[in-house]
């Protein structure tokens, strides 16, 4: 599921094997809602980055060790 | 295929053709087709592999007459999300581009993300522009649009008016900072809502856990939620 999304988000990546994979693994009705939820995704996070939104504060609070520790708060550090 | 998905995705990729709120349905279309030529841009492919997108100069692979601040505007979200920056943002928009006229555009960038990611993975072919229709665009501002959240100003729910466009009204959407992400042109953030909320689940199922809405799992959705984000740098 996780080789599907990142070749499905990529465009010079080639979908078919991790599809047909993931396609023998869930069926094709588990296929296009994961499709739908790897495209919404790959639109919102240009949603939320394009408009500069802050995370909520009681999100920052609950996420701000596993942000530190999975180098998520790094990306801030990017922004140029 | 869920129809109310097929029809959601359906709808979105027509309205695009549409007159919008800031711009007209043919201006809209050159925005899709920017987009897409974004996703062979040999400038936003130096930019996304340089230390710094501002240590390369050059002019973009373009494919309309679209102002120069929108084509950059447009080039930078599509290839580069993660780095935006307000000083990007004020950099973009003060050489010709409104707050209004921006957030319009990332609506039209992302379901032209989506919808072109959806059929991608899908393995279909990527889809036929719809037609232009005709028309003027409204130009129409919420009035109790506020600026401090984000870097344009937004419409938080206590500050709808009764003409306003009921852009917290269905599904659960209780006005978290995403959804009032592109409030500031009502329409845009129901149009895009409309259709994610297909895609991924309304506010009120996303955390309903006794229930399974789609095909695959709540920890499956998540998952692939998180390893989206990731792969784009998305710190929300």
């Amino acid at each position: 599921m996780i080789a599907f999304a990142d070749v499905a988000i990529d465009p010079t990546g080639q979908p078919d094997p991790a599809r047909a994979a993931l396609l023998a693994r869930i069926g094709p009705a588990g296929l296009t809602d994961a499709a739908a939820v790897i495209a919404g995704f790959d639109a919102i996070t240009r949603v939320a980055d394009g408009s500069g939104i802050p995370l909520e504060p009681p999100k920052a609070e609950a996420s701000a060790d596993w942000r530190a520790s999975l180098g998520i708060d790094a990306y801030w550090t990017m922004k140029v | 295929m869920r129809e109310e998905l097929k029809d959601s995705v359906r709808k979105a990729w027509l309205a695009l053709g549409k007159p919008g709120v800031w711009w007209s349905g043919a201006d809209r279309l050159k925005i899709v087709r920017e987009a897409r030529a974004a996703r062979s841009c040999a400038l936003c492919r130096a930019r996304k592999a340089a230390l710094s997108p501002q240590a390369i100069a050059g002019a973009h692979d373009t494919v309309s007459d679209l102002s120069p601040s929108a084509i950059e505007a447009i080039h930078r979200i599509v290839s580069d999300p993660g780095r935006l920056s307000q000083a990007w943002y004020r950099r973009t928009t003060s050489a010709g581009l409104d707050d209004e006229a921006y957030v319009e555009l990332l609506a039209v960038v992302s379901i032209t993300t989506a919808v072109d990611t959806f059929d991608r993975a899908c393995g279909v072919a990527q889809r036929a522009l719809p037609a232009a229709s005709a028309g003027t665009p409204s130009r129409r501002r919420p009035r109790g649009a506020k600026p401090g959240l984000g870097w344009m100003p937004m419409l938080a729910p206590e500050d709808v008016a009764p003409d306003d466009p009921p852009l917290y009204s269905s599904a659960g959407r209780i006005g978290g900072n995403v959804h009032r992400a592109l409030s500031l042109v009502p329409e845009a953030m129901m149009q895009f809502w409309d259709m994610f909320e297909t895609m991924y689940l309304p506010q009120d199922a996303m955390r309903d856990f006794g229930r399974e809405y789609r095909a695959i799992s709540h920890a499956q959705i998540e998952m692939l939620a998180a390893r989206v984000a990731v792969r784009n740098q998305c710190v929300y």
